[in-house]
């Protein structure tokens, strides 16, 4: 009972999504508002239910956790921006928060994307025994990060052999790239839509198993 | 005013007709169904070799680290994985990067435990077979002997018996998830005390088994954002965790060059990464049947098609037209 009137509201929301694709209605707008406020009540009830309470609140009930008291006023100094007298005191923990997020990331992410990104484009193109197609790719892929940089190099005028010549290969790099994005998002959307089709017609109307 | 021509009517079409036109698309081939062929990619087919070749000494991490929005893309790659894992007896700690998360993961898991979805595999929660774990009997081959001693029958249809902190733990959400990887690369249970349902990790034996992420074998994260990140940059870079990324279609041309540099095993790009993985399942007798993200490959193809052909007409009447050469369209601004 429960699970088909939950189908049936599913179904109204969707299609009262969809109906934006006509004209911006009320129905629309309405699904909307809700969609933000269910997905914040939500967020606020699994944060609360498996986070503060038995991260927080029940160690703190049980008397043996007295250090949690620190991150607690911590967390609760980030209210204190709503009231403008002591509003720099949310300062604290955005500064903690950040500091320690920076330290902790910060090797590891140059590490992940410039270090380990630079070896690999560090690869020899060919070797012997190499298939045909890793050494074409291979060439493609040093020239192409090649004159995708040189566009990006704005210190010299893009004139000339090297400069002119190399950001003008640059460009239609960066265009083929922008190519496959486009397609990989215009099969992302087209995903979605089968996702809610799949709903309507299977879920909801049974038509399709 | 002069005349508008053909052209201009095309190029100023209104577009509720080609919402239309994709709506019909996108519906007809559920209906009719062409079962268009789907090939493998080396970069799926790696996650699959990988996850085929783990057993239950192995432990695996799957995080749904997406929002209801990209669910079509994600879910079918995760229930797809969680599938292989529970195959292969591999156990499986399932997280999630953010609250909304938390609710995917437990929506995939419910369906693959459901028994009205065909090839399900039947659930034994944590409470159910405590004596059994009293008794120390924890391998998983004694446990089902054991379980079904005690006159439990695996269900009509059922795949095999899953149980709760044997072969799977929900541990969900936690917050700032980057900092739980990093700090589970110590100890998964001083991040998680408790799974999502109250259960004590420590008393799990995939706990005892696998205490940190060094002692975990690959992490799938299925990702409607850039969290899947987090788990290369604390995960793969400190400890060199095995990862593989389930990404949706948007962001799959992001992470191509973490498949070439070595630092992921493989990559499932959008639904189409999802249908490959189901199609490997059922050819190799894993699954029955292929599932959701298969069955939408005939629509993506027919929409595809759609806009390929609305392309085509709109340079065609751009340059025909002779637009090329003007400034702006008449009959707009």
């Amino acid at each position: 009972m429960y699970e088909t009137i939950g189908i049936w509201v599913g179904a109204f929301f969707t299609l009262a999504i969809y109906s934006f694709l006509y004209k911006e209605n009320p129905i629309y707008r309405l699904a909307e508002h809700l969609v933000v406020g269910i997905s914040l009540g939500y967020t606020m009830a699994i944060t609360y239910d498996i986070t503060l309470k038995p991260r927080l609140i029940e160690p703190l009930l049980s008397g043996n956790h007295w250090i949690l008291l620190v991150p607690a006023v911590l967390g609760i100094l980030y209210i204190t921006r709503f009231i403008p007298g002591i509003a720099w005191l949310s300062r604290y923990p955005i500064a903690f928060l950040m500091g320690t997020a920076m330290g902790v990331s910060f090797p590891l992410t140059l590490k992940t994307d410039v270090l380990r990104q630079l070896e690999a484009a560090m690869q020899p193109f060919y070797m012997s025994g190499m298939p045909w197609h890793e050494i074409f790719g291979n060439i493609v892929m040093i020239f192409g990060t090649l004159a995708a940089l040189i566009y990006f190099f704005f210190s010299k005028p893009h004139k000339g052999l090297f400069f002119g010549t190399g950001s003008k290969i640059g460009i239609w790099v960066i265009m083929l790239g922008f190519g496959a994005t486009f397609g990989f998002t215009v099969m992302g959307r087209i995903s979605l839509l089968i996702g809610r089709i799949q709903y309507l017609l299977g879920d909801w109307l049974h038509l399709i198993e | 005013m002069s005349a508008v021509s053909k052209w201009e009517k095309m190029l100023n079409l209104d577009r509720r007709w080609i919402f239309l036109a994709i709506g019909i698309a996108s519906i007809v081939p559920f209906l009719i169904g062409f079962g268009m062929p789907i090939s493998t990619t080396a970069e799926v087919e790696s996650i699959f070799d990988y996850v085929n070749g783990l057993d239950k000494d192995n432990a695996i991490f799957i995080g749904f680290d997406y929002a209801p929005g990209t669910q079509a893309e994600n879910t079918p790659m995760g229930v797809a994985v969680l599938r292989h894992a529970f195959h292969n007896n591999v156990p499986v700690f399932i997280t999630a990067y953010q609250p909304l998360g938390h609710g995917m993961a437990l929506g995939a898991l419910e369906y693959v435990t459901n028994p009205a979805i065909p090839g399900f595999y039947q659930s034994v929660s944590f409470e159910e077979w405590a004596d059994l774990r009293e008794a120390g009997i924890t391998d998983k081959d004694e446990l089902i002997a054991s379980w079904e001693s005690d006159g439990n029958a695996l269900p009509e249809g059922a795949k095999g018996w899953v149980f709760e902190g044997r072969d799977f733990a929900m541990l969900g959400y936690a917050p700032v998830f980057s900092l739980v990887i990093l700090g589970m690369t110590a100890s998964i249970e001083n991040q998680f005390p408790q799974d999502a349902n109250g259960n004590p990790l420590i008393e799990m034996p995939m706990l005892r088994e696998h205490k940190s992420l060094r002692e975990v074998d690959l992490a799938f994260t299925t990702s409607g954002s850039s969290a899947c990140r987090s788990w290369i940059v604390y995960g793969r870079e400190k400890i060199g965790l095995p990862v593989a990324f389930g990404v949706t279609a948007v962001m799959a041309t992001d992470y191509y060059p973490y498949i070439q540099s070595g630092q992921i095993i493989g990559q499932m790009g959008g639904l189409r990464g999802a249908a490959e993985y189901e199609v490997l399942l059922f050819e190799n007798g894993i699954t029955e049947t292929t599932d959701k993200a298969f069955t939408g490959m005939d629509v993506q193809s027919a929409a595809h098609l759609l806009i390929i052909l609305l392309i085509v007409m709109g340079n065609i009447a751009f340059f025909a037209g002779g637009f090329h050469k003007k400034t702006a369209l008449k009959g707009r601004g």
